[in-house]
């Protein structure tokens, strides 16, 4: 029995999760294929509704 | 962003899911950690390496708009904040004489020799979010996306806004940016061309003025005059080009007219069926942020209708509607045509009116369907879980973020469309189905 979690793609998505699952005291390993985190959210210019900086 | 520096989340970035094994609360994973030729621990992400490295390639990040070096970082505030080589581009591993991010890093990070990394991982639970892909435009040839320089994707038109994109949030036209990326260029051919004639003058003693009539009269003959002629005719066609891209470039007043279409690529029988859920917000979202950058433009939004569906969502679009003054207009465009000045021209059908109309724009922005990733159906049988109709992670009904494999989760646009708010709130799910599914191992454990 492992209580690590794996979290595969660290866009938006992978990164709330391995936060959440971090922050509940689980290790989490979370794997991306690029260079950087951050997925398709981080080419957003401004996110809705606010139009607040993505990043 | 917080995962860089939180103690319990391990980072494998630049790294692909090579094998899974075992099962529900004992998962053994490979995963291969590709060389970045950089020491991720010891490049402090100050940039000298990219500013002096001489190799330049397009910049993936802004979807090939700008550009970047061979040694890159994907992005400014990219987390981790180490520099990548991309050896497909970098001088020194074509076998070329380079060398030079080796020599200027005060942090020694730089390392050609590193080798791809394999790590063994023991995990309880597996959370899938590997996103989504954008469907290619250029499946619709009527639309001229790749062939009409001025129509680009949502995306694209996303890093023109952004004050870190290729334009510095000035909106303008593709053709305009090729135009003022060839004015460098064209100077840097007339700088070459009067250096020599600099040298032939020296050699000469006299003036190229003073020469050129000469030598068309005849008076000056031989090989090394011929040479001198050429450049002096080299020089002048330079200077022409000069002053007729300078024209144009000043001519250049940013794109005032844009026109949003909207399901490129979605609810098509031809492509994807389904509705790719974000996009009538992005478009609207962009025009707003458009029309905040130049309150005189005009912009249309061309659609089936408008998916408003969400919190706030519909008095967002009426916002857009009635005060920032964007038009929306009933109508799948039929076909994008362009005039002699590469200015895109839409012909659609006017429904109210039940007319074919024209209407001529400055840049036309494509809302690309959300596609399963490219790679989805290789991770899923790495992972050993189905895919469904569309190609998407197969999820169960109830509860919904269930793979058909226990122990692996999935969630935001691997599981089908959706938007930022969705995906943040179904990975808060899936990390507490997760937990539920560890929990519960342990209780069992702590039972027997």
């Amino acid at each position: 029995m492992n209580r690590d979690v794996l979290v595969i793609g660290g866009g938006i998505a992978g990164i709330q999760a391995s936060l959440d699952l971090g922050e509940m005291g689980f290790q989490v390993h979370l794997v991306e294929r690029l260079p950087s985190i951050g997925g398709k959210m981080a080419q957003l210019d401004k996110t809705f509704p606010t139009n607040d900086c993505a990043l | 962003m917080d995962v860089g520096r939180h103690p319990k989340i391990r980072l494998l970035a630049y790294s692909e899911v090579e094998k899974i094994e075992g099962e529900v609360g004992n998962f053994r994973a490979t995963v291969r950690k590709k060389a970045r030729y950089v020491d991720e621990n010891k490049c402090t992400g100050c940039g000298t390496c990219a500013e002096k490295c001489p190799s330049v390639t397009s910049d993936a990040y802004n979807l090939g708009l700008g550009k970047a070096k061979a040694i890159y970082k994907y992005f400014a505030q990219g987390i981790p904040s180490a520099y990548t080589i991309d050896p497909t581009v970098c001088r020194t591993f074509q076998g070329k004489k380079c060398g030079v991010c080796a020599k200027v890093c005060q942090a020694g990070a730089i390392d050609y020799k590193m080798e791809e990394k394999t790590v063994e991982l023991e995990v309880g639970a597996i959370i899938v979010a590997t996103g989504y892909d954008l469907f290619d435009a250029r499946k619709i040839p009527e639309y001229g996306y790749g062939r009409l320089p001025n129509v680009v994707t949502a995306l694209e038109f996303e890093r023109f806004l952004s004050a870190s994109g290729p334009t510095h949030g000035h909106v303008y036209r593709p053709t305009d940016l090729a135009l003022m990326d060839a004015l460098p260029e064209v100077e840097k051919n007339r700088q070459k061309a009067v250096k020599s004639l600099d040298q032939f003058e020296k050699k000469a003693g006299m003036t190229s003025d003073d020469f050129y009539p000469k030598y068309e009269a005849g008076e000056l003959q031989g090989e090394d005059y011929d040479k001198w002629a050429e450049q002096v005719k080299a020089c002048r066609q330079a200077t022409e080009k000069i002053e007729t891209v300078k024209a144009k470039v000043d001519r250049i007043g940013g794109a005032h007219r844009l026109a949003f279409i909207q399901c490129v690529g979605s609810r098509d029988i031809r492509f994807n069926k389904y509705c790719s859920g974000f996009c009538c917000m992005h478009a609207i979202k962009e025009a707003i942020i458009g029309l905040e950058h130049d309150k005189e433009a005009e912009v249309y939004i061309f659609g089936m209708d408008i998916r408003a569906v969400g919190k706030n969502f519909e008095e967002y679009r009426n916002r857009g509607a009635n005060e920032a003054g964007i038009q929306f207009i009933r109508s799948r465009v039929a076909e994008i045509m362009e005039d002699k000045d590469h200015g895109p021209i839409l012909v659609y059908e006017d429904t109210k009116e039940r007319r074919v109309r024209q209407l001529p724009v400055d840049l036309v922005i494509l809302a690309t369907a959300c596609q399963p990733s490219e790679g989805i159906a290789k991770l899923a049988g790495t992972l050993g879980i189905e895919t469904n109709d569309f190609g998407f992670f197969k999820t169960a009904s109830y509860p919904p973020l269930s793979t058909s494999r226990p122990g692996v989760f999935v969630c935001g646009c691997a599981q089908s469309p959706m938007d930022i708010p969705e995906s943040v709130a179904q990975a808060s799910s899936a990390a507490a189905r997760a937990a539920q599914v560890l929990s519960s191992f342990e209780t069992e454990r702590l039972a027997s």
